[in-house]
C-alpha cells in the first residue's frame, strides 16, 4: 500500500511537469488545427540550452528557465511566421508533415551542437528528497512541478482574463467570426504560436533536470505530449492537465509493476486506445459537423 | 507571356514528358535499370540503386493509400519492418544455429510470406485505424510504427529484442554479388507499379479517389467504404512486406530501430511528395531524386547522420511549402492548363435534355412493393449537445409520391435526411424504408437498398471528370466487379443516358469541380439517379439557381415520378412546393406539427405560427412589412 501511495505521488508530481508541457501543443491545436510535432524536439532544445548554461556558468537550471522561455517564444514566432503560416487551412497531414521537418532539422542541428550523447544537468539538489512518514518527496521533482503549476496558472490567467486570451479562445472557437468582431486571426495565431513554443522553454529546463536526454529523445517526448492531449481532448488545457497527471500515473506505475522497459509504450498504448475507442478525448467535446462553420 | 509559356510546353523536352513520349523515356530508364548490373559491378552504384529500388516499392505503396485514397501515414515503414522479421525468424529458426544440419537458405522462399504476414497485418490493423480520419489517423500509424518497434524490442524472446538478428549464409554463389538482390527488387517494384496502375483504372480505384474527395459522399452513392479503404491498405503493405523480406537478407542484420524507424517512412512520403502522389509513377521518379541525392551528399560531402535528417527535414519543408503537388502533376498542370486554354470553355451553353429510358428495377419493383409506406420514421431523435436538432420526428413517405418536407431555418430538415441516408445515426427511433428497419445500416447499405440524396450545398467528386462523377454510385457490392475498368460496361452507358436526361452530356469530360453551381446540381442527380433509387431526398434542389433552371428540375422530378420514383423534398421555395408536392409535411423544433395537402397546410395555424412567429400579428399592425 505504501509503496502504491508512493508511485502515485511520484507519477502527479511527473504528471504535473507533463502538464505544462502538453499545454503549448493543445493550445496550438486549439487555436490552428496544428499540430506541433516539433514540439518534443523544442523540448530538447530548451533542455539543451539549460544544460549548457548550468554547465558554463552553474546557472541552476530550473532558474535557466528565465533565459529559455524568452528564447522559445522568438523562435516560436519565427517559426510562425518563417513556416506554419503558410500552411494554415491546409490537409491535417501537411502540418505534421512541415513540423516533422522541423523536428528532424532541429534533432540533426542538436546532434552537431552537442553530439548524441546523454546529457543531464545534474544540480546539487538533483538525488537529494525531501521525506514525509514513509515518502519521499525528491526535491528536483517538487521543485519543478511546483514550478509548472505556476507557470500553467498565469498561462490560464492570461487565457480567461485578458483580451488577448479572449481573442486567443474566439479564434479557436470560430475563426471566420472571431475576424468579424474585429479579431485578427494571423496575430492571434502567431502569439499563440509564440506563447505554445515558450511553454517548451520552462518546460524543457525543468525536464533537463529531470531526465537525461539526448537529441533523438524527441520521439519520447512528443509521444507523451500526443498522449496526454489526446487523451484529455485536443485543444483542451483542462483536458491536458488532466491527461499529463494520468500518463505520469500510468508511466510510473507501468515501470515499477511490469517493467521500465514497458513504460515507453504507455503513451502509445493510451494514443491508440483513445482514438479509437472516444476520439474525442476526456474533456474534449463532440461537435456537430454536419454544418460548415 | 503566357503564349511564351505555351510555346515553352511546346518544346521538345516538355512533349517528351507526356503521351508517347514520356512512355519512350520510362521505358529507356526501366531498360537502363536492368541491364545496369550487367554492363557495371560497380558495387556503389548498385547499392545506391538497391536503396532507390526499395523507396520506389514503399512509395509505390504508400501512394496507394495516401495518394489515391487521402489517408496519410506516416508509419508505412511498419511494413518494411514486419516483412522483414517475418523472413528473418523463419529463416534463423528453420535454417539457422538451432538446425546445424540444414546448410544455406534460399530466401526467396520466404518472401512471398513475408508478403502475406504484411497483408494480414495490414488488414487487421486497417480494420480498425480506418475508422478515423484526419490528425487522429496520422497520429494513429505513427503510434502503431512505434508500439511495432517496442513490441520487437521487447519481446526478446523471440527477436533477440536490441541484440537484433544475424540472417543465416544464402544459397547461391559468391559469385552473383548483388544480382539477386537488385533483380527481386527490381521485380517488385515493377509489380507495384503495375498494382497501382491496375487499381488506378478500376472501379475499385475510381471509388478510392472518390472517399479521398469526399468520403461521406462516397459512402452515400453506395461505395462501401469499409472493404475499399481496407483493401487500400492491404495493396499498399503487402510489397512493402516482400521488400522488406529481400532487404532483410540484403543487410544479413536487422534489429528493431533500424525496421521499424520513423526516418524510412518519412523519407518515402518525401520521394512521393517530390514525384507526385496519385500519380502512377510520381512515387518512381521521386524515389530516384531522393535516394541518390541523399546517398551522393553521403558520399560527397562526407555528411554524417546528423546532416542527413537537417537535409532532410529541410527538403520537407521545402517541398511541403513551395511544391506540394509534386513534379509530375505540376507538370501536367502547366500542360492541360495551356491546352484547356486553347480550347476555350463551354461556359453558358445550352443545356438540352433527352427523355430517359425506363430502366426495369423501378418498374418491376413498383409491381410487388410490400404494403406500408416506403419510409417510415418512428419517433427518431438526434441531440448535438444540449441542442434537440430532431425531436421525436415520426412521419411517413407513401410510395409514389412526390412529398414535402418544409419548415423554418434550424426545424431539423438536414439533420432528418442525414438520419435517413445514414450520415450520422440517431440517438433514438426507429427508420424503415421498404419493410426493412435500416436505421443500424451503413450509409451505403441504404443506397443499395434505393436511397438516394443530394445535398444542400452540392457535394461533387471535384476532381473527378462528370461522366465519373455519374458512373461512381454502385448498387450493390460485388467484389468481382471491383476489378472491372472504372468506366465501362452498361454503367458506363447509363451513365451518359443519364448525363443526357439532365441534359449534362457535353459536359461529361469537364472537371466537376469547374462547373457552375447550376450544373453541379444537374451532375449530382444525375449521379443519385445512377443508383436506380426507389426514393430520392432532394436538399433544396431549387436554392441558389435561375428560374429556367428550377423549372427543368421541375419537369425531371415529374417525368422520374411518373416512371415510379418516390421523392422527398426540402425546400424553401414555396410556389415550387405547392406546386410540385403533395402531401407537405411541415416541420418546425426538431417535431412534425402538421401533415396535409398544400392546401390544408397553408391554412394551418400551428404552421403560421412556426414560419411567421407570435408577434407576426404586432407587425403587421405597426405597419413592417
Amino acid at each position: 500500500m505504501t509503496e502504491l501511495i508512493q508511485v502515485i505521488i511520484l507519477g502527479l508530481l511527473i504528471g504535473g511537469v507533463y502538464a505544462l508541457l502538453a499545454s503549448g501543443l493543445t493550445l496550438i491545436f486549439g487555436v490552428m488545427d496544428v499540430i506541433n510535432v516539433a514540439q518534443g524536439a523544442l523540448i530538447i532544445l530548451a533542455a539543451f540550452v539549460t544544460w549548457a548554461l548550468w554547465d558554463a556558468t552553474g546557472l541552476d537550471p530550473l532558474a535557466g528557465l528565465l533565459v529559455t522561455t524568452p528564447m522559445m517564444f522568438v523562435i516560436g514566432y519565427g517559426l510562425y511566421m518563417g513556416t506554419i503560416r503558410w500552411i494554415q487551412g491546409k490537409p491535417p497531414s501537411t502540418s505534421v508533415l512541415l513540423t516533422f521537418g522541423l523536428a528532424l532539422v532541429a534533432e540533426g542541428v542538436m546532434g552537431l551542437v552537442w553530439s548524441a550523447n546523454l546529457h543531464s544537468a545534474t544540480p546539487s539538489y538533483f538525488n537529494q528528497s525531501f521525506r514525509l512518514g514513509d515518502f519521499y518527496f525528491p526535491k528536483a521533482q517538487v521543485f519543478g512541478c511546483a514550478i509548472a503549476v505556476g507557470v500553467l496558472v498565469f498561462l490560464y490567467i492570461v487565457l480567461t482574463r485578458t483580451w488577448l486570451g479572449r481573442a486567443i479562445r474566439a479564434v479557436s472557437a470560430n475563426m471566420s467570426s472571431a475576424r468579424l468582431v474585429g479579431v485578427n486571426p494571423r496575430d492571434v495565431a502567431a502569439l499563440t504560436f509564440a506563447i505554445g513554443v515558450a511553454t517548451t522553454g520552462a518546460g524543457g529546463s525543468i525536464a533537463a533536470v529531470l531526465y537525461p536526454f539526448l537529441p533523438g529523445s524527441h520521439y519520447a517526448w512528443i509521444s507523451r505530449l500526443l498522449g496526454i492531449i489526446v487523451l484529455g481532448g485536443m485543444g483542451s488545457l483542462p483536458g491536458a492537465v488532466v491527461g499529463a497527471l494520468m500518463l505520469g500515473v500510468a508511466e510510473t506505475m507501468t515501470a515499477t509493476y511490469i517493467s521500465p522497459r514497458w513504460a515507453t509504450m504507455v503513451p502509445w498504448a493510451v494514443i491508440m486506445i483513445v482514438l479509437l475507442a472516444r476520439p474525442q478525448g476526456l474533456l474534449g467535446a463532440k461537435l456537430r459537423e454536419d454544418v460548415a462553420v | 507571356m503566357s503564349q511564351a509559356v505555351a510555346r515553352a510546353l511546346d518544346s521538345r523536352p516538355f512533349r517528351l514528358l507526356s503521351g508517347p513520349g514520356l512512355r519512350l523515356l520510362v521505358a529507356a530508364a526501366l531498360v537502363g535499370i536492368a541491364l545496369y548490373p550487367i554492363l557495371s559491378d560497380n558495387r556503389y552504384y548498385q547499392n545506391m540503386i538497391i536503396l532507390t529500388l526499395l523507396f520506389a516499392i514503399m512509395g509505390s505503396g504508400w501512394n496507394i493509400i495516401s495518394g489515391f485514397t487521402g489517408y496519410v501515414s506516416l508509419g508505412q515503414s511498419v511494413f518494411l519492418g514486419i516483412g522483414a522479421y517475418t523472413t528473418a525468424l523463419f529463416s534463423v529458426r528453420l535454417f539457422g544455429p538451432e538446425n546445424p544440419g540444414e546448410q544455406g537458405v534460399n530466401p526467396f522462399w520466404f518472401v512471398p510470406v513475408a508478403a502475406v504476414v504484411a497483408g494480414i497485418f495490414a488488414a487487421v490493423v486497417g480494420a480498425i485505424l480506418m475508422r478515423t480520419r484526419g490528425h487522429s489517423f496520422v497520429i494513429l500509424t505513427i503510434a502503431f510504427l512505434f508500439v511495432m518497434q517496442l513490441v520487437t524490442l521487447n519481446w526478446s524472446g523471440l527477436t533477440n529484442g536490441n541484440h537484433g538478428l544475424t540472417l543465416p549464409l544464402t544459397t547461391w554463389d559468391r559469385e552473383y554479388q548483388y544480382w539477386p538482390f537488385y533483380y527481386a527488387l527490381f521485380g517488385l517494384m515493377l509489380l507495384s507499379v503495375a498494382l497501382s496502375w491496375w487499381i488506378r483504372r478500376s472501379k475499385l480505384g475510381m471509388g478510392l479517389v472518390a472517399i479521398r474527395e469526399d468520403e461521406d459522399k462516397a459512402a452515400s452513392v453506395g461505395v462501401n467504404t469499409p472493404i475499399y479503404k481496407v483493401l487500400a491498405y492491404v495493396g499498399s503493405a503487402v510489397f512493402i512486406g516482400a521488400a522488406g523480406g529481400v532487404y532483410a537478407y540484403y543487410l544479413t542484420f536487422i534489429d528493431p530501430r533500424g525496421m521499424f524507424d520513423i526516418v524510412i517512412s518519412v523519407q518515402v512520403v518525401l520521394a512521393v511528395l517530390i514525384g507526385g502522389r496519385g500519380t502512377i509513377w510520381g512515387p518512381v521518379l521521386g524515389a530516384f531524386i531522393l535516394e541518390p541525392l541523399l546517398e551522393t551528399t553521403n558520399t560527397e560531402l562526407g555528411i554524417g547522420g546528423n546532416e542527413r535528417l537537417i537535409l532532410l527535414g529541410v527538403l520537407l519543408g521545402l517541398i511541403v511549402l513551395l511544391l506540394p503537388r509534386g513534379i509530375i502533376p505540376s507538370i501536367q498542370d502547366l500542360v492541360t492548363g495551356q491546352r484547356e486554354k486553347a480550347r476555350g470553355g463551354l461556359v453558358g451553353a445550352r443545356l438540352e435534355r433527352k427523355p430517359l429510358r425506363v430502366v426495369e428495377r423501378a418498374q418491376a419493383e413498383a409491381r410487388e412493393a410490400p404494403p406500408g409506406p416506403l419510409l417510415e420514421i418512428r419517433g427518431a431523435e438526434k441531440r448535438f449537445g444540449g441542442v434537440r436538432a430532431v425531436d421525436g420526428v415520426s412521419l411517413a413517405v407513401e410510395r409514389g409520391t412526390i412529398t414535402a418536407l418544409i419548415g423554418p431555418n434550424g426545424s431539423g430538415k438536414t439533420t432528418l435526411f442525414n438520419l435517413i441516408d445514414g450520415t450520422m445515426p440517431p440517438d433514438r427511433g426507429e427508420i424503415w424504408f421498404d419493410g426493412k428497419r435500416i436505421d443500424g445500416l451503413p450509409p451505403y447499405r441504404r443506397a443499395h437498398l434505393g436511397i438516394g440524396r443530394t445535398f444542400q450545398i452540392t457535394r461533387l467528386f471535384r476532381n473527378m471528370s462528370v461522366l465519373e462523377n455519374v458512373v461512381a454510385p454502385l448498387r450493390d457490392f460485388s467484389w468481382r466487379r471491383l476489378g472491372a475498368d472504372a468506366v465501362s460496361g452498361p454503367e458506363a452507358q447509363r451513365a451518359h443516358e443519364l448525363l443526357e436526361f439532365v441534359g449534362m452530356h457535353r459536359f461529361a469530360d469537364m472537371r466537376a469541380g469547374s462547373l457552375s453551381y447550376g450544373q453541379q446540381k444537374l451532375t449530382e442527380l444525375a449521379q443519385v439517379l445512377m443508383l436506380d433509387p426507389k426514393l430520392i431526398m432532394l436538399d433544396e434542389p431549387a436554392g441558389g439557381i435561375n428560374p429556367t433552371l428550377i423549372a427543368h428540375i421541375e419537369e425531371m422530378v415529374h417525368e422520374l415520378n411518373r416512371q415510379g420514383t418516390t421523392f422527398l423534398i426540402v425546400e424553401h421555395n414555396m410556389p415550387l412546393v405547392l406546386g410540385l408536392c403533395d402531401p407537405v409535411l411541415v416541420l418546425a423544433r426538431g417535431q412534425c406539427i402538421c401533415q396535409g395537402s398544400p392546401d390544408e397546410v397553408q391554412a394551418d395555424p400551428a404552421v403560421l405560427d412556426a414560419y411567421l412567429g407570435a408577434d407576426f400579428a404586432l407587425e403587421q399592425k405597426a405597419g413592417v412589412s
